[in-house]
């Protein structure tokens, strides 16, 4: 997909060790403009005592990069788990494509990192040769120690000097799999212990000397602005210390952060807003406009045959419409940004998912370049597509250069993170599907309505790729069908929007997945055998840019229903559902929910999930990715965002009802093993609890839900 | 402003602010203790969990006063060097993903332990039913209190 340049540049410095910096750069391929440039870089030090610093070019925000990343360079490297130190990369002339995005932080880096790993080990081991005047062919490496002949020893500290010196070879060898040591083996996470003692430190964990906390007053319906307000209100509250305009609102900021909240509440009480252009938003008005928008015009995002035209010689059509909410990403730990300006620059600490863009759009607001700008990402406490956003980061900034210097912490509580999230928006979905006289396949057509999240986060702007993006999850439908129409018909939406764990294709997968059950049960087959029967002997499929070997999926598919026993007679009011997907034609998940319903109440009891995605680099993190997406896309089926005069009606963790411990199905993850190259696992699992849970209750109950969220009485 | 006596992991601390100040923002702001996380101020997340007597409480929801002349322990007096069986048992479960609401969920497994030694599932449920982690480590929570409970006499 990418044509990608390696090259290495390396400096010796006495004192500071080895420090190799490996550049990876790739350009997109002409016509291809889709996916952003891709640039990123591993940076490794060994210092003379042995400890080796690995900076991870990607954000940890749960998802194991700076253990997974580390792993990879520690393998080639053969170092010494235990005498390794992990920092996260800063954006600037090494680091200049940073973004952690879309499942993609191991695929990228994994070949360069082993490669800076491998080219840095035969250096070591050069230089011991040198030393021991003795072939290098002799030596070979250990935990971090150059091994010779006769019980010579050499550690990577004492040789780091002299390996600096050495010429970089080219074209280093790498490892066979069979070769690993670390590679493959389950992992503890590496900041496991600074978490379980406090010590980890999160953006809001961010302390500087002489540091004020900040909060800002914004208008209820994004994009408002205030009228008129009585700063004196805020200043009356103690530890306040100063009400600044900026951008987004009036930012109150005092000695602590409980007295900016107290100053905020103060002030509000005497602010009028203008409440703009969102002041007429509303959920069910954006419904009506998205359902007037199943049919008239639209984009198309996939067409194969002549749809309508075989739709209208169906021996049967079956048509429904699908519904999914707007979203609020809802990461645990607010956002917030920490800013200090100094003579000659700024600095920043966040937590943040394009440290990159956060260095350019808090330099624009201070006034200063990019390079002056200097960005410290801290730990994130919950990422999920939110922290991709700079809003909140470059608000810091203009707090701080309001306040002319800094240190401020800007905090959002919990209210402000859900009134001015950057939410996945509402869709509707109209399926439609032809069967003929012997219930086969023979065209669908799936539409969808919706605000564009492309074009909000394009600042507004329509792309060619916009319906293929809004589309994805639908386009990339895997069952062999004779005539396809995959279309996008946008609908306009006041409000900021972003991309969410999946990306855009947990609804699209949720209307796709669930139909072609209604379709099984239609045409009197099986859901599972349906399924294997359309996937049948496809092998490469292109779907846009992405190209799915779909035996993969229907191994997935097919272990997934092995181990959850489908096919297995159930009591009344139990039942399994089953949903799968390739994601990016990178990824192959299948999972089977089985679930009761007693009363109206729904149970969901188990959740087995079969996954490929290439080799695994830590199965026990891959797990946890496993386990978290499932968890993640299971609260999607109860949660949502409504709108009323511009404003979301939830405000918090009471009207958004996530998954807690106690609605936790039991989950089991089975992974494929595989020599293929490793692809993602943070978002394949997403869009398949919702579809495989509401297929299950359509087995349980014989009631058929196809809309989100699942609602008390929708079962009773 | 008022001066209050709090004991803090062990520690006499004199703290003067606001009575109502919620302990949360006396131990992330005026003490330092950033162990301690906010989530939602609403005492419906359970990030903010500390041990005010040996009892998990939501320290976004009491009080200065109310936190005054009690014995308080955040997840930095768990233990002096993360040998509390419940950080054992979360580091040998890998629990943590992001890591952010996991001080809350400690705080709130140690006192589980310490009245319910060998909890059942519902017990779990129960204690866990205030806490949010939207990363989805609630499986692993799970096994790792069953672990601890193992080793917690």
């Amino acid at each position: 997909m990418t044509d990608r340049r390696d090259f290495l540049k390396i400096t010796g410095a006495t004192g500071a060790g080895l420090l190799i910096g490996l550049h990876l750069e790739a350009k997109p391929k002409p016509g291809e403009t889709a996916k952003p440039e891709f640039r990123p870089n591993a940076f490794l030090a060994i210092r003379p005592d042995g400890t080796v610093r690995i900076t991870v070019p990607k954000t940890e925000m749960g998802q194991g990069v700076r253990t997974a990343l580390p792993m990879a360079v520690a393998e080639e490297l053969d170092l010494d788990w235990s005498r390794i130190e992990v920092v996260t990369a800063q954006p600037g002339p090494d680091f200049k494509s940073m973004q952690t995005g879309g499942s993609t932080s191991v695929s990228t880096t994994w070949t360069p990192l082993r490669k800076a790993g491998a080219t840095v080990r035969l250096m070591l081991v050069a230089a011991a040769a040198d030393q021991w005047k003795l072939d290098a062919k002799l030596c070979r490496t250990e935990k971090g120690f150059v091994l010779g002949p006769g019980g010579k020893k050499l550690s990577y500290g004492a040789l780091a000097e002299a390996a600096a010196k050495q010429p970089v070879p080219k074209d280093v060898p790498l490892k066979k799999a069979s070769e690993y040591k670390l590679l493959g083996r389950r992992m503890p996470r590496f900041d496991g212990p600074a978490i379980v003692t406090g010590k980890a430190v999160f953006g809001l964990d961010v302390r500087r000397p002489g540091q004020r906390f900040a909060t800002v007053l914004r208008c209820e319906v994004p994009g408002g602005q205030p009228k008129t307000w009585d700063e004196a209100k805020a200043k009356g509250v103690t530890g306040v210390k100063a009400v600044v305009k900026v951008p987004t609102g009036l930012a109150v900021v005092a000695d602590t952060t409980w007295a900016a909240i107290k100053g905020r509440e103060a002030l509000a009480t005497s602010t009028t807003w203008d409440e703009g252009a969102g002041q007429g938003f509303n959920s069910a008005s954006l419904e009506a406009k998205s359902r007037a928008a199943l049919t008239g015009p639209a984009d198309e995002a996939r067409s194969q045959g002549d749809v309508e035209k075989v739709l209208s010689a169906a021996a049967r059509v079956l048509e429904a419409e699908y519904s999914f909410p707007y979203q609020a990403h809802a990461t645990v730990e607010p956002m917030n940004a920490t800013v200090q300006i100094q003579a000659d620059g700024a600095e920043l600490w966040t937590g943040t998912q394009s440290p990159n863009k956060a260095q350019s759009t808090a330099a624009t607001a201070l006034g200063l370049k990019a390079e002056q700008v200097k960005v410290n990402v801290a730990l994130i406490g919950g990422g999920f597509g939110r922290r991709l956003g700079t809003d909140f980061s470059t608000e810091a900034a203009q707090v701080a250069k309001a306040l002319g210097g800094g240190p401020v912490q800007v905090v959002w509580d919990r209210e402000d993170d859900f009134r001015h999230d950057l939410h996945h928006p509402a869709t509707l979905h109209r399926m439609r599907a032809g069967l003929d006289a012997n219930g086969g396949l023979t065209a669908w057509a799936h539409r969808i309505a919706g605000p564009s999240i492309l074009r909000s986060w394009l600042g507004g702007q329509k792309s060619p790729g916009q319906a293929s993006a809004e589309a994805s999850g639908a386009l990339d439908i895997p069952y062999a069908i004779p005539a396809l129409k995959i279309a996008y018909a946008e609908v306009e939406a006041p409000t900021p929007m972003g991309w969410w764990r999946g990306i855009e294709i947990v609804p699209n997968v949720f209307a796709r997945e669930c139909f072609f059950d209604e379709v099984a049960h239609a045409a009197g087959k099986d859901p599972l055998q349906l399924r294997l029967d359309l996937l049948g002997n496809q092998e490469l499929v292109k779907f846009g840019r992405d190209e799915a070997d779909l035996r993969r999926l229907k191994k997935v598919l097919q272990v997934a229903a092995d181990k959850a026993g489908w096919g297995r007679a159930l009591p009344a009011g139990r039942g399994l559902g089953l949903a799968c997907h390739a994601y990016d034609g990178r990824s192959y998940a299948a999972q089977v929910a089985e679930v009761s319903v007693e009363k109206g109440k729904l149970r969901v009891h188990k959740i087995t999930c079969a996954v490929d995605c290439g080799f695994v680099v830590n199965p026990l993190g891959l797990e946890a990715q496993v386990e978290g997406g499932i968890t993640f896309g299971l609260s999607a089926l109860f949660t949502q965002i409504t709108w009323d005069k511009g404003r979301t009606v939830q405000t918090g963790f009471l009207d958004f009802p996530l998954v807690r411990q106690g609605d936790m199905p039991v989950i089991e993850t089975h992974i494929m093993p595989s020599t293929e190259a490793p692809s993602g696992m943070g978002e394949p699992p997403v869009p398949l609890p919702i579809p495989a849970v509401l297929n299950a209750v359509f087995a349980a109950t014989g009631k058929r839900i196809r809309r989100v969220p699942l609602v008390a009485d929708s079962l009773a | 402003m008022t001066a209050f006596q709090l004991t803090v992991n062990g520690r006499p601390r004199t703290v003067e602010a606001d009575p109502d100040t919620p302990l949360l923002w006396i131990l992330r702001d005026t003490l330092g203790l950033t162990g301690t996380k906010f989530g939602c101020g609403q005492g419906v997340c359970g990030a903010c969990t500390v041990h005010l007597d040996g009892k998990a409480v939501k320290s976004c929801q009491t009080s200065l006063k109310e936190a005054s002349g009690h014995a308080i322990i955040t997840v930095e007096g768990l233990s002096k060097d993360g040998s509390h069986p419940v950080q054992k048992a979360w580091l040998a479960e890998d629990v943590a993903q992001c890591g952010y609401c996991q001080p809350g969920m400690l705080m709130s497994a140690a006192a589980l332990l310490s009245h319910t030694p060998h909890p059942t599932d519902g017990d779990i449920d129960e204690a866990f039913a205030d806490h949010v982690c939207r990363c989805g480590t609630y499986p692993r929570i799970r096994k790792a209190v069953k672990r601890a409970a193992g080793g917690v006499k």
